[in-house]
């Protein structure tokens, strides 16, 4: 181990720059300095001191700049080992914080997520990331790992539930979705596809369920699995008659009794399902248990969403509305969403130009610097402008990836894909929010966004990335 | 292995972050590239339309005095949206605003209704008062330009009309597309009449506002604005002082006042008995004013000058003579008998004691009923109309052309007709069988007859010219025009040849300086020639009537007066109109005692007063039934 630590110190400060990735570095700092402009956009004003008066917005994201990319350099300094050693510890400290900021911290926009630092707000959460990603890597990398072990799956889930659970309790739903990001790295690490499907159709069936009647999703969903069924067996003509057997039981129970339509269709589907699963079990196809089982888990989940829902804040139960479409309030909860895709989408191919944005200067745009900040590059600089900031994010998360497989370690792949992962969800869920393909979450876009904290937090999270993925060919870092 | 599983995990993942970042470039794509109703939306987010008001055009009289002025007011507007949450000073508002907390919050409740509209708080706000709410800050007020209407003279209420806002039936015609809810529009009036010409051009300001309502600056540097264009500015016909002179004579009686300069058509005085005070009609207490002058049964808004039908009486003898000597069926020497008045059949026309018999100088002077019951019948029974239905149809052509049973297009707001009876209005009421002696009445300016005071002014003119007319007119300069309207410069001539008039105008003469019925109205030098009326009517005592016009030779005024249940013509007809062309004349009054007669003169209005008793036990009726 300090032979390992000398030759590290001998290759000297030269050999690991070469190592660096410079393609990583380079779009990390491409990115924050769009940042800056854009928050320059929407926070000059030229009657309030001059330009280089700390009371700007901009000039304290600059100076946060300038703290972000010394505490990049201490990093890439430091040893790979430490973070590996510092995982736990890193995790251990990061619950406790959090758990202090959920007793003592201050409560800003109904989440009690936040300390305040002599006139600084920090947000734990954002260093929480960095520490489970660590942890991540730490348990993933054991010799003895292997996700598929159902006791192993137990601990990484409860490495990512305990700080989720956490978060939950602080009313931060949108951060703690942060942490399914590393549903993103599980599957890399081979987690089986099985788990997926029932996450993807859980979610696809509490959107749907909102925009269609029960009676339309269960029998779309009955034709679907049936054809599925017919397709994967090739026996097409009997899946056919199935089909017709249990609408047409459903139909006249429908018409005879007094059940509604949709009460009529749940005992014509729950019939058919028991019997087919008899019959599955009986004639061991098991092919064919897999559609029973989700197409039971939708009849028994999508009446509960009504019930989950009602358990939904208030706040949240209204961004969902407004999100699929229920409510139309363009003055109330849908006005962010509103004027932000008014901004965007008047913003045409080139743009109204720096610090020209209607939108943004007239401050139509809440949140403009903060959470909304990509307004300002779609407004401003149009779909150009956009274009280029989606290229670089996406452009980081797959060159992440990329660092992933390079390194040989798991610990280095597991962390690098948590950084990407992390990346991703935040740019689909605040983008996406913005454009209005998501629903409303206090989440910001990474290294944009005007915050210290976030600012910090992100670029220890890439940094120790690209320091785990420089000089690959040392030593292992288990040693 | 393993490895190659993960490499094809790593590639799917790969594809799904390519995924995500499509489905957002897609979005982004139609959103900015395909679709252009967001660059709308974002210009109306910060774009509102001003619109910006003129000053209302002025008018003066004749002479140059302010009878109309325009003074800056404002409107107190709210948007209720954007009222502060914390609430505002609520008793700092009331005083500027000079309203009761209950009247205030009355405003703010019905602005709750549509909470983004700006909704009028309270009109007629000054000046001062405007600064004082911009200082104080009360976001979710603010002010519209006004101009209100002041009278330096408070004198020619139906005259000038008043300025209102626009009603809601106005606002769905078409003629009234220029206007917008919460428009004022003249109504009545010369305010009406020149409407157009007085209210200006509306401007256009387009401002850039921001989220919370304050103004960023001007849209495109204000190269699509367009700046408010100011009414014109008019010159009246009306000699304010005569004008004053003239209703304060009126004052109490019910009847009219018209004066015209016979070489122009201009119109010197229009007084309608009652009136009211312009004033009135402007300011907050508007609407309450309005309403008891609807109430009254006087009817002080009904401008009788212009629309009232009154029967001519005595003057109108002077059209008879006329268009029998023009017609060949009497000559001036002429000689007819009065015994007390004019026999036909069973039935007499009577006529006060005179020497008799009259030449038709002196019947003009005397005005002799019978006389004239022989002029018009001789003329409508001659031979050469065939029958008495022809002879009444020429009949009626000349009294048209003397203007009346028409519109004389002035430009007076609300102008009558009057009424002329015609051949078909006796087959009609008489089913065809009628004589001579039906249309009899017509004769003296009785029976069907109906004249507005304008039309019997017209024709004071007409005399006093020698047989035509120009349209009356009140108006006599527009601001930035070289003219009026053209037709106020033609000379209109009636039927009767110039050289006809004179025994007629000997006779107005005679009446006066001589001997006949208007003698009051002699003023030393300058020959006022006149004819007197007493027209009879079932509503109580004759109306007083006069027609005059002075001097006799390159007349200077021509005037109507008529007194409603006044008596004679000359127990007050005369005086006023004596007393009007002696100050115009002479600018001064040599006979003080005359006008103190004619101002404490008082007719009997018990037929009004009995109206005016029922109808307000009517109304308390309704009332209480409420």
């Amino acid at each position: 181990m300090i032979s390992d630590y000398n030759i590290s110190r001998h290759k000297g400060g030269n050999a690991l720059f070469g190592s660096i990735d410079k393609v990583a570095l380079g779009l990390y700092a491409l990115i924050v300095i769009i940042g800056v402009f854009c928050i320059t956009s929407a926070s000059y004003d030229p009657d309030n001191g001059s330009i280089f008066s700390l009371s700007h917005n901009y000039m304290k994201q600059i100076v946060w700049v300038v703290i972000s990319w010394t505490m990049a350099i201490v990093v890439l300094l430091l040893d790979r080992r430490l973070f590996h050693m510092f995982a736990y510890p890193a995790y251990i400290l990061g619950i406790m914080a959090l758990l202090a900021a959920l007793f003592f911290g201050r409560e800003v926009n109904g989440a009690k997520a936040w300390f305040e630092l002599g006139g600084m707000r920090i947000q734990p959460v954002e260093f929480v990331k960095i520490a489970t990603a660590l942890m991540m890597a730490r348990v993933m990398s054991d010799y003895v790992f292997n996700i598929n072990r159902i006791t192993d799956l137990f601990k990484v889930a409860g490495v990512i539930l305990l700080p989720l659970g956490i978060i939950v309790l602080q009313n931060d739903t949108g951060s703690g979705l942060v942490l399914g990001a590393f549903l993103f790295v599980l599957y890399r690490e081979g987690l089986s596809k099985y788990i997926y499907f029932p996450i993807i159709f859980t979610i696809v069936l509490f959107v749907v369920s909102f925009i269609f009647s029960p009676v339309v999703i269960f029998t779309a969903l009955l034709v679907l699995f049936t054809l599925y069924s017919a397709l994967k067996t090739g026996a097409i003509a009997g899946h056919a008659r199935f089909l017709c057997c249990v609408l047409l039981v459903a139909l006249l129970l429908a018409l005879l009794t007094p059940l509604s339509g949709y009460v009529s269709l749940m005992i014509a589907c729950g019939v058919a399902a028991v019997m087919l699963a008899a019959v599955a079990l009986k004639t061991r196809t098991m092919m064919l248990l897999w559609p029973i089982l989700m197409f039971v888990y939708a009849m028994l989940f999508v009446p509960t969403t009504d019930v989950l829902f009602s358990h939904l804040e208030e706040h949240q139960k209204n961004r969902i509305l407004t999100f699929v479409g229920l409510v139309d309030d363009p003055r109330g909860v849908g006005y962010n969403v509103n004027q932000s895709q008014i901004a965007i989408g008047s913003g045409g191919m080139w743009g109204k130009g720096f610090m020209e944005g209607t939108q943004i200067k007239y401050d139509f745009v809440p949140e403009k610097h903060t959470d909304f900040i990509f307004c300002i590059v779609g407004e401003e600089q149009g779909f150009f402008g956009a274009f280029i900031v989606v290229a670089l994010y996406l452009a980081l998360i797959l060159r992440l990836m990329r660092m992933g497989e390079r390194i040989k370690e798991p610990f280095g792949r597991v962390y690098c894909y948590s950084v990407a992962a992390i990346l991703l969800l935040h740019v689909l869920v605040n983008v996406g929010m913005t454009i209005g393909i998501m629903p409303v979450m206090g989440i910001p876009l990474p290294l944009m966004s005007y915050g210290g904290s976030s600012l910090v937090a992100f670029t220890l999270l890439i940094m120790i990335a690209i320091r785990l993925d420089a000089s690959t060919s040392d030593n292992d870092i288990y040693a | 292995m393993y490895q190659n599983e993960g490499y094809v995990r790593y590639r799917i993942l790969r594809i799904v972050v390519l995924g995500i970042g499509a489905v957002i470039l897609m979005r982004l794509f139609a959103m900015q590239i395909l679709d252009d109703g967001y660059d709308e939306r974002a210009t109306q987010n910060m774009l509102r339309t001003e619109v910006e008001y003129p000053m209302r055009g002025e008018v003066l009289d004749r002479n140059g005095e302010y009878l109309v002025k325009s003074r800056v007011c404002y409107d107190v507007m709210v948007v209720y949206r954007e009222l502060p949450k914390e609430g505002f000073d609520t008793l700092r508002l009331m005083t500027i605003l000079d309203m009761s907390k209950e009247g205030l919050m009355k405003r703010l409740k019905e602005a709750s209704r549509s909470p983004r509209a700006a909704t009028l708080v309270v009109g007629y706000l000054s000046q001062e008062g405007k600064l004082l709410l911009d200082e104080g800050g009360f976001s979710g007020f603010h002010t519209r330009f006004r101009t209100a209407r002041e009278y330096p003279r408070k004198i020619g209420g139906n005259l000038l009309g008043y300025v209102s806002e626009i009603t809601q039936g106005q606002l769905q015609r078409s003629e009234y597309d220029y206007y917008e809810a919460g428009d004022y529009i003249g109504t009545q009036g010369v305010e009406s009449a020149y409407e157009t010409l007085l209210r200006g051009e509306k401007g256009v300001s387009y401002r850039i506002y921001d989220s919370h309502g304050a103004v960023q600056g001007s849209y495109n540097d204000g190269a699509d604005d367009v700046q408010p264009v100011k009414g014109a500015q008019l010159t009246s016909t009306i000699d304010a002082c005569l004008q004053e002179f003239a209703e304060q004579m009126m004052e109490g009686k019910i009847g009219s006042v018209v004066a015209i300069e016979p070489s122009t058509g201009e119109i010197l005085v229009m007084v309608s008995s009652p009136t009211y005070n312009p004033d009135l009609m402007v300011g907050r207490a508007r609407s309450s004013n309005y309403a008891s002058m609807l109430h009254d049964q006087r009817q002080p808004q009904f401008n009788r000058a212009v629309k009232a039908k009154y029967p001519p009486g005595s003057t109108f003898k002077l059209v008879q003579g006329l268009i029998g000597l023009q017609e060949g069926t009497l000559r001036p020497g002429d000689r007819y008998p009065c015994n007390n008045g004019y026999t036909y059949g069973t039935r007499k026309m009577g006529c006060h004691p005179h020497k008799s018999p009259l030449d038709l100088r002196d019947a003009v002077a005397q005005s002799c009923n019978a006389y004239f019951c022989y002029v018009f019948k001789d003329m409508i029974t001659n031979a050469k109309y065939g029958n008495v239905k022809e002879g009444v149809r020429v009949w009626n052509d000349y009294v048209y052309s003397f203007g009346f049973g028409r519109r004389l297009g002035t430009d007076l707001y609300g102008e009558g007709a009057g009424y002329v009876p015609t051949p078909e209005y006796y087959d009609r009421g008489y089913n065809g069988r009628w004589n001579w002696g039906t249309v009899l009445s017509c004769s003296i300016g009785q029976g069907e007859m109906g004249c507005t005071p304008l039309q019997m002014a017209n024709l004071a003119a007409i005399v006093a010219n020698r047989g035509y007319y120009y349209v009356p007119h009140l108006i006599k300069k527009i601001e930035g025009r070289d003219s009026i309207d053209r037709r106020f410069y033609e000379r209109h001539y009636t039927m009767v040849d110039s050289v006809n008039f004179v025994p007629i105008v000997d006779g107005m003469w005679r009446s006066v300086n001589v001997s006949g019925t208007s003698r009051t109205a002699y003023l030393e030098g300058l020959d006022v020639c006149g004819k007197t009326g007493t027209a009879q009517n079932p509503l109580g005592a004759d109306h007083s009537t006069f027609l005059s016009f002075a001097p006799k030779d390159n007349p200077k005024i021509a005037i109507s007066v008529y007194v409603e249940h006044g008596g004679f013509g000359s127990a007050i007809a005369v005086p006023i109109a004596s007393l009007i062309e002696e100050l115009y004349l002479t600018d001064t009054i040599r006979r003080p005692e005359l006008l103190e007669r004619v101002l404490n003169f008082q007719p009997n209005y018990k037929h009004y007063d009995e109206k005016q008793r029922k109808y307000d036990a009517e109304r308390q009726k309704k009332n209480e039934k409420r």
